[in-house]
């Protein structure tokens, strides 16, 4: 099923009740989710992407704007008829049912024609555990489960009732980073094998660059960027972007636009559009985007050498630079060439530089 | 595999969807104030009647058909009870015996409880425990004896011993029921909820225990205190079993026993239910100022235990 | 002091330098020396409670077991012998039957019936917002009373007022009855029968019962996690459905507790009764409505220690079945 979101819009009251203020937690969205699909929502904490997820699945109502499943308009709908399935970011399991119930659950409600006989309700759960990779648990209680079995057991539970859509709030923070790593890869395999649109919320960019067909960064209630996500790390809409996506983080300097050249500092970096009129602007550069050079164009003061493998990453000042130090990831044999030096200069790769406006961040194409 | 997505349903209908969630809801939120305020207005009765009857007339009260309302506001109703049923040295008696227990039984519930709590000695958990048991035996079990112990007959005497007949006494209404193994629970738990950091803190600067319990563990306890204290006196204005053994005379008598005791009834036998209800109203109304000003004491307190008073 | 050092590794530790006292004597916390300062805060609340819990409940004990022990003459006099005549005099007699029924039956029904009301209200308040903290002020109300003033107030409700056949009102609530075509009754006036009596004691016991149970139980559901809620909703579960699935099976501590301190307070049940008929408890000083607490109290003044004594064992008896069954029946039914 098709999701869209039209300018939906979230605003609490604010906690300070004489200042009479508002919190807008979700400003003016306008997503579409093509059908299918596993998109994860993505942006610091309190970007309000949970609310939007809350929002698609009818828990909470938006001040503004509508949700579609398909041609359908859901706004006012409440949750039990939309057909979601919304896995709780601390499970919400009951406590005092067993795995089995507790799949069951959702089964129990339907009434009238979908009314199913308890046979039938056995099979389906069986069939939704299973799938899950949980059928020889089902007469646990939640309480005797790990965490990874907890979040399986949610899992099932929700895809039980083949919901129209599926829903997942920060689905992966409360396990540890082992669980982590292989979970994800669940998700992918059970979203995969269901063809079920899924939506998941997420602060962890590794996380959501990782399985996500399509990734949506959010941030203060407002959308950053939406698309694939090696396309948005190759094409950040703007300096936010850019800088929460990659891990290492993207450097960031204070560079200049002056004759169509880019300065950073002294240093003549690059060439740009004769076009863009002179100013200071922010240049991003990726980690990777470096590539040591004996009179390159771009130069720091060495600080270390982290070898890790195949790769290794050269640590180095420049006055420009808005932290204390730059990264460089190169290949380990380049980086073994640089030991002992206190000067590193570099070339830049061209489509590893971001320029974005000093003001607004946003990107400059040049 | 698993393709779930057969048993979705196809059609989402979106129309009669709505409005059937919109009139449950409205009709359950109808259903739900209605059924509070039944509930509500059942739980208030007794108190409106108590205030309007106690403003009637005998006539207007005794008349056919209810007034819900007074006609003639009659305050004499209130001069009446206090004369009928001695008021002023009720609430004098009671003032003082709820004041001394309280105060007594706050200074031993606060030692046993920072023992209990803080300091170590052996044989500490034993007593507790022992304490705790005592929390399941019913009062009545200990009332017999006690009754039997204050009027001075002991077990090994063949008769009273007058020397230590302490009936009709405020001590008696005092001291035998001074000591609440609850309340040494409710505060000992407040203790220990105190970082013990802040008594190594004090400890090294030379604080003495009795120092640290005054100037650190009181402070941060006021409002078990404030619950412990409230309940305790309302403990004194509503007790009734014990005083009605031990001290039903003229002298020391309480409130409630003298409440129940005073009689409402003229020599034709019939019963002034105003005066009555004024004299109820009267020994209400303490316990309502407690309720709106205190409230929030009572309710933690009670939360945490199944006693009255 | 156990010395074996190892003169090749010189690897000493405290274990090997010291006993076990020793070691114990040396890790013990600041605040820990003074043994006799934890008695002396303790010293007098024990004291009390010997003199008046501990030793009454030795001293019930023997006098329950004395064979008609009266309190008097133990040094010269007439001795008692030890045996359970006590509890089969009790026991026989009609009153304390009749007490004893009273006592079960106001249990049984006041106890169901102020839980189911308790919990309805309590899922009601927690389920709506505005005028949430007015209704839950108003239904606390009734906790802060003097249950022998509030006796007497539903004692005026129920009673007719008039002499003989000059009955000029009937008591308000037999006014409401009428308006709805039923009454009047004699509720509780003299010549009114045991079962109209009943049912203004359970009336007002229910009535007294609830606020504690609604405090107790609104806690509860508000300490339930809402995702709970949420997960319900998503799927579509009927109000009725998540009542009894989700809302009960989360709140049974609660509701387990509030039951059994119910039980344990109606097996006690006294002033109540006192409130509403005197110490008479019943209709013109009667007796019908009196229980096991009352006959105890009604035993004290006429010396009749041993049966006053058995009377309140058997009290305790009840109360010790009734909470052994619960916490049996919690052990089953209470999750988690």
């Amino acid at each position: 099923m098709k999701i869209v979101l039209k300018n939906l819009s979230k605003i609490f009251p604010s906690r300070n009740k004489k200042s009479n203020g508002v919190v807008v937690a979700v400003d003016s969205l306008d997503i579409e989710i093509p059908d299918g699909k596993l998109v994860g929502l993505l942006g610091p904490s309190g970007c309000g992407k949970s609310t939007t997820l809350y929002m698609i699945s009818g828990l909470q109502k938006p001040t503004m704007g509508q949700v579609f499943f398909g041609e359908h308009d859901v706004t006012m709908l409440e949750p039990e008829h939309r057909g979601v399935g919304l896995v709780f970011q601390n499970y919400a399991l009951y406590p005092h049912l067993t795995v089995k119930q507790n799949i069951m659950f959702p089964l129990q409600n339907l009434k009238g024609e979908e009314k199913l006989d308890k046979e039938e309700m056995l099979r389906r759960a069986q069939e939704a555990a299973d799938l899950v990779q949980i059928g020889d648990l089902m007469d646990r209680k939640p309480s005797e489960l790990s965490g990874g079995q907890q979040q399986r057991v949610a899992i099932a539970r929700a895809l039980v009732k083949a919901p129209r859509v599926l829903l997942l709030d920060e689905p992966l923070s409360n396990l540890d980073a082992r669980l982590r790593l292989q979970t994800r890869e669940e998700i992918r395999r059970i979203q995969r094998e269901t063809g079920v649109t899924t939506v998941f919320v997420t602060h962890d960019q590794e996380e959501a660059m990782s399985i996500s067909d399509i990734i949506v960064v959010m941030k203060n209630g407002v959308k950053q960027q939406v698309g694939e996500p090696q396309k948005v790390y190759d094409d950040p809409a703007n300096l936010f972007v850019a800088q929460f996506l990659g891990t290492p983080p993207i450097n960031v300097f204070d560079g200049e636009l002056s004759g169509g050249w880019l300065y950073i500092g002294n240093e003549r970096v690059m060439d740009v559009s004769p076009d863009e009129p002179d100013r200071p602007v922010v240049v991003g550069i990726r980690p990777e985007g470096f590539i040591p050079s004996g009179n390159g164009c771009f130069s720091g003061d060495l600080k270390n050498i982290e070898v890790m493998g195949r790769d290794c990453s050269v640590v180095f000042t420049n006055e420009k630079s808005q932290k204390p130090s730059v990264r460089a990831i190169i290949d380990s044999d380049a980086g073994a060439s640089l030991i002992g030096m206190s000067k590193v200069s570099f070339d830049l790769k061209r489509n590893k530089v971001f320029l974005f406006e000093s003001e607004t961040g946003d990107r400059i194409r040049f | 595999m698993a393709d779930f997505s057969k048993y979705t349903k196809k059609d989402l209908n979106v129309e009669s969807a709505s409005r059937s969630q919109r009139i449950s809801k409205i009709a359950g939120n109808i259903i739900t104030y209605i059924f509070l305020t039944i509930m509500a207005v059942i739980i208030i009765f007794p108190f409106y009647w108590m205030i309007i009857s106690s403003l009637k007339t005998m006539e207007e009260y005794r008349a056919n058909v209810p007034t819900l309302w007074p006609q003639n506001i009659y305050f004499e109703n209130f001069a009446t009870a206090f004369g009928k049923a001695n008021l002023k040295d009720l609430f004098l008696h009671t003032l003082l015996v709820g004041t001394i227990s309280t105060v007594l039984s706050l200074i031993v519930t606060v030692l046993s409880a920072f023992a209990f709590a803080r300091l170590q000695f052996k044989g500490k958990n034993v007593v507790f425990g022992l304490l705790m048991a005592t929390m399941m035996v019913p009062g009545e079990l200990y009332t017999i004896t006690n009754y039997l112990t204050v009027s001075g007959r002991l077990p090994f005497a063949s008769e009273s011993i007058s020397a230590l007949d302490f009936t009709n006494t405020f001590a008696v209404l005092i001291f035998p029921m001074l000591v609440s193994v609850f309340y040494i629970y409710l505060l000992r738990q407040t203790f220990m909820q105190i970082p013990n950091e802040l008594y190594l803190a004090a400890k090294v600067d030379g604080t003495s225990d009795f120092k640290y319990l005054w100037k650190v563990m009181l402070p941060l306890s006021v409002s078990t205190i404030i619950t412990i204290t409230i309940l305790k006196m309302m403990g004194a204005w509503n007790a009734y079993i014990w005083p009605r053994l031990v001290a039903n005379d003229a002298a020391h008598q309480l409130i409630t026993n003298g409440l129940r005791g005073a009689s409402f009834t003229d020599e034709f036998g019939e019963t002034n239910y105003p005066a009555q209800m004024a004299a109820v109203t009267i020994v209400s109304i303490p316990l309502f100022l407690i309720f709106v000003f205190l409230r929030k004491y009572i309710m933690r307190g009670v939360s945490r235990s199944g006693i009255k008073g | 002091m156990k010395k074996k050092i190892d003169n090749a590794q010189n690897n000493v530790t405290a274990a090997d330098l010291y006993d076990r006292k020793t070691i114990v004597k040396l890790n013990r916390d600041i605040g820990s020396q003074n043994q006799l300062k934890g008695w002396i805060y303790l010293a007098p609340a024990l004291l009390l409670l010997l003199v008046f819990s501990f030793y009454p409940l030795i001293n019930t004990f023997r006098m329950a077991f004395l064979n008609g022990y009266n309190g008097l003459a133990i040094v010269g006099g007439e001795s008692f012998s030890v045996g359970i005549e006590n509890f089969k005099t009790v026991l026989a007699y009609s009153d304390f039957k009749q007490c004893l029924l009273n006592t079960i039956l106001l249990c049984v029904i006041t106890v169901p019936i102020s839980t189911i009301l308790a919990l309805l209200i309590a899922v009601a308040l927690n389920s709506i917002k505005p005028l949430q903290k007015v209704y839950q002020t108003v239904f606390f109300l009734p906790y802060v009373t003097n249950s022998i003033a509030i006796g007497m107030v539903f004692n005026a409700m129920f009673t007719r007022v008039g002499l003989g056949d000059l009955v000029q009102t009937q008591g308000i609530i037999n006014n409401i009855l009428g308006i709805f075509g039923i009454g009047p009754f004699n509720f509780v006036n003299v010549g009114s029968s045991w079962g109209a009596n009943m049912f203004v004691v359970c009336t007002y016991i229910v009535w007294n019962a609830i606020p504690f149970k609604i405090l107790v139980l609104l806690g509860g559901l508000q300490n339930v996690n809402k995702q709970y809620y949420e997960a319900a909703k998503i799927d579509g579960t009927s109000k009725v459905r998540t009542f009894f699935r989700i809302t009960i099976p989360l709140v049974s501590p609660m509701l387990a507790y509030v039951i059994i301190t119910s039980f344990i307070g109606g097996f006690k049940e006294y002033s109540s009764i006192v409130g509403i008929f005197g110490e008479g408890m019943g209709p013109g000083g009667n007796g019908q409505m009196n229980t096991i607490v009352g006959y105890v109290y009604n035993m004290l003044p006429k010396s009749n220690l041993g049966n006053a004594s058995a009377a309140s064992l058997i009290l305790f008896g009840i109360i010790l079945i009734v909470t052994a069954i619960n916490g049996y029946v919690s052990k089953k039914k209470v999750h988690y």
